[in-house]
């Protein structure tokens, strides 16, 4: 499903970010115009099957979201290849495709679109994603005069209404108010226990424990180890 | 899979739809296609010739600009009275070493003449095989007495540089015999047969078996399941177009959410922009373009649109950082929507200019139909510049500053609200670099004149539209992967 082969990430650090002409003819004026070097992934390989589910852990900085960028396609490795079959649904940072202009109705087909969902599926889907939202008649408000709560709830029902071939979760989302917190749980369960292939990436190793088939431990960009579930925590946690 | 499908079908209505606007361009374009109709400039006056009465010759020698001499017209004076009698114009062909022949005489009523007007005449049999040969014109009065007769002008400059082919070289007008310092103020035209319209048809066939041999490549390809350019087209357009939809009404339903009168911005921005502007150059910088409405709201609709797209397209790449480094969408649909959206503001603009045509009185000919080839090519060609700008403005910030004077030259540069004509002739060459110029040209040629451009001003307008699009295209395709790094 997921191969990633002898993935290598660089990334290249000037001293200062330059982003004007100005600075840039200046900075190699004074021959000053060195790199950095940062490999955030050094020589990563390793294989999900169809509907396994792959935790990663790591300290923070080791590269665990920079993987999944390299798998999803936002970032095109250094080194290596990543072949994937299936299409991919990220759980966006809440929201972060909405305008604040337009309602939540109209939101509601943006955002869809951007993760790749057809037209047909957001009108079948439609009412499933605002009666989970629990809008109600705010849906045909522009989003601007949502509150933070009711934004989030309706990120996480677009989010959450497909059931793609591979879902790529950067941190368990708990969003909203406790009732909104176990139904949205529960709703990633069921995903989770779908068949869909999913990458989980988490701090909270009792989820890790409780959700993944196995578990990529990675530290400083590099794999330290793969297997199974409770071997790997069992190690991190030491 | 459906699309596999698909494919045939489509290529076959592709196929149909290109064989009916082959058709169809060959008779809205008609003439222009088969002949380019060249003219001569005229002097500007700058003395008169006196009265002209029996007993007075003038003699014009002049060329022709085209291989067919079809007419000319020349300035007359009538010292602003009724005048009685007739003024008479010969044309006859010289040849070397023999007496020139007579081709044609005309005679012009002296009664029905108006003061300072140009008087046009054509010949009943235009002059085949005309370049390179040397003419006269003769001009002389009968039945009008001292008081009563009309006049000619002549000068020797030009003040404008409009048409390539310049009146300098020919000898000055003669008097009885006598030089006087000048030419005559004569407009010469004439015509040159075009190669593309006698094998139109070639073309069109040619053109024709082309697309269909790549749509059997395409259907082959994709039956051997592989890739080429082409299919990808096809698949990226199929598999995106709801996202490009929605990412255009999106465009366009926050750009005037909260403005009371919404849409109706859309026609009043330029109404309101031809308008000052009307006043300005019509009152107060006095300009002698004809049905200047139109000359000026046709330049705004395109310019603004060109300008709209790039200023905003510009950010298309940045404003959208959150989305591009999160989710996998192509890159190149960012500026693409922003540019079609911009399209779509232009689209409603249209209607304002559209309702100045009929208030002008303009005609409304087939050529029209001609129109939506400039606005592709624009199009096209905005896309290009969009793809660059955007992709430089990920690196560098202060390309949105640059572009800001850049987009100022770009206006002056462009005849929005002066005539081409004001351009001194040393510098058109350069002049007509801009492609903006030809676009405007374009446009400006099917609505006010109703006549299709020459076809070297199709192809013009093309090889910019592909060449922005080319470059642009390859310039992103090349930087696309850096972006997330620095956004």
């Amino acid at each position: 499903m997921i191969e990633v082969k002898n993935v290598s990430m660089a990334f290249r650090m000037t001293q200062d970010r330059i982003q004007s002409i100005k600075e840039y003819v200046v900075a190699m004026a004074k021959g000053k115009l060195k790199y950095k070097e940062f490999w955030a992934l050094k020589d990563v390989s390793f294989t999900v099957n169809r509907g396994e589910v792959l935790g990663i852990i790591g300290r923070n900085g080791a590269g665990k979201s920079t993987i999944l960028k390299v798998i999803s396609g936002i970032l095109k490795p250094t080194a290596g290849s990543v072949q994937v079959r299936g299409n991919i649904v990220p759980m966006l940072e809440l929201g972060s495709g909405f305008d604040f202009d337009l309602t939540g109705r109209e939101n509601i087909y943006l955002n869809g679109s951007i993760l790749g969902y057809s037209r047909k599926f957001l009108d079948e889907k439609y009412a499933e994603i605002v009666a989970f939202s629990e809008l109600g008649e705010f849906i045909e408000m522009p989003i601007r005069n949502y509150s933070s709560g009711m934004m989030m709830r309706l990120a996480f029902s677009i989010a959450t209404v497909v059931n793609p071939e591979i879902l790529i979760v950067d941190e368990i989302l708990a969003v909203g108010d406790e009732a909104f917190q176990r139904k949205s749980r529960q709703r990633m369960m069921e995903l989770m226990g779908g068949g869909t292939t999913v990458l989980f990436v988490s701090h909270n190793l009792d989820q890790i424990r409780e959700m993944c088939d196995r578990v990529l431990w990675l530290d400083h960009g590099q794999v330290k180890m793969i297997g199974e579930t409770q071997q790997v925590c069992d190690a991190y946690q030491i | 899979m459906r699309k596999k499908w698909d494919l045939p079908k489509g290529c076959v209505i592709v196929l149909a739809i290109l064989a009916v606007l082959a058709v169809l361009f060959y008779f809205v374009a008609g003439e222009q296609l088969q002949v380019r109709s060249d003219a001569t400039d005229a002097v500007s006056p700058s003395a008169s010739a006196g009265e002209i009465l029996p007993g007075t010759t003038l003699s014009q020698q002049f060329s022709s600009p085209g291989g067919r001499l079809t007419g000319f017209s020349v300035l007359v004076g009538t010292f602003a009275r009724q005048n009685r009698g007739t003024m008479y114009f010969s044309v006859s062909q010289q040849q070397p070493g023999q007496e020139p022949v007579l081709i044609e005489t005309f005679a012009a009523d002296l009664e029905q003449m108006q003061d300072n007007s140009w008087c046009q005449i054509w010949l009943s049999d235009p002059v085949e095989d005309a370049l390179e040969k040397q003419f006269i014109l003769t001009i002389w009065s009968e039945g009008c007495q001292t008081g009563q007769a009309a006049t000619v002008y002549f000068g020797n400059s030009i003040a404008t540089g409009r048409f390539e082919i310049g009146s300098e070289g020919w000898e000055p007008l003669q008097q009885n015999g006598v030089l006087l310092d000048g030419t005559l103020c004569l407009q010469v035209y004439g015509g040159t047969d075009l190669w593309f319209g006698q094998y139109y048809w070639a073309f069109a066939l040619g053109a024709e078996l082309l697309a269909g041999l790549y749509c059997l490549r395409l259907c082959r390809l994709q039956a051997k399941g592989k890739s080429c350019f082409g299919l990808r087209f096809i698949h990226a357009v199929t598999h995106y177009r709801f996202l490009i939809q929605q990412l255009v009404s999106r465009d366009f339903k926050t750009k005037y959410k909260r403005s009371v009168l919404g849409i109706v911005w859309s026609f009043l921005n330029p109404l309101l922009t031809m308008t000052v502007q009307y006043v300005v150059f019509s009152t107060i910088f006095k300009s002698d373009v004809p049905n200047f409405p139109v000359y000026l709201l046709t330049g705004i609709v395109l310019f603004n649109f060109f300008n709209e797209a790039c200023s905003m397209g510009i950010t298309s790449i940045l404003g959208n950082a959150s989305l591009i480094t999160k989710v996998y969408v192509p890159k190149y649909i960012y500026p693409v929507t922003r540019v079609l959206s911009s399209g779509i503001n232009m689209l409603f603009s249209l209607v304002p200019l559209f309702l100045v045509m009929l208030a002008t009185q303009t005609k409304i000919t087939p050529a029209l139909l001609l129109f939506p080839f400039t606005l592709v090519c624009l199009l096209c060609f905005c896309t290009g510049l969009v793809l660059i700008l955007s992709a430089a403005m990920v690196f560098f910030r202060d390309t949105q500053f640059l572009w800001n004077v850049l987009s100022m030259i770009w206006m002056y540069a462009t005849p929005i609200f002066y005539p081409e004509s004001i351009i001194p002739a040393r510098f058109l060459t350069i002049y007509k670099m801009n492609p903006l110029y030809h676009f405007i040209r374009f446009a400006r040629m099917v609505i006010m004149d109703g006549v299709s451009p020459e076809p070297k001003a199709y192809l013009i307008c093309f090889v910019f539209a592909l060449g922005s699009l080319l470059i642009g295209g390859l310039i992103f395709r090349k930087v696309q992967d850096k972006f997330v790094l620095y956004l």
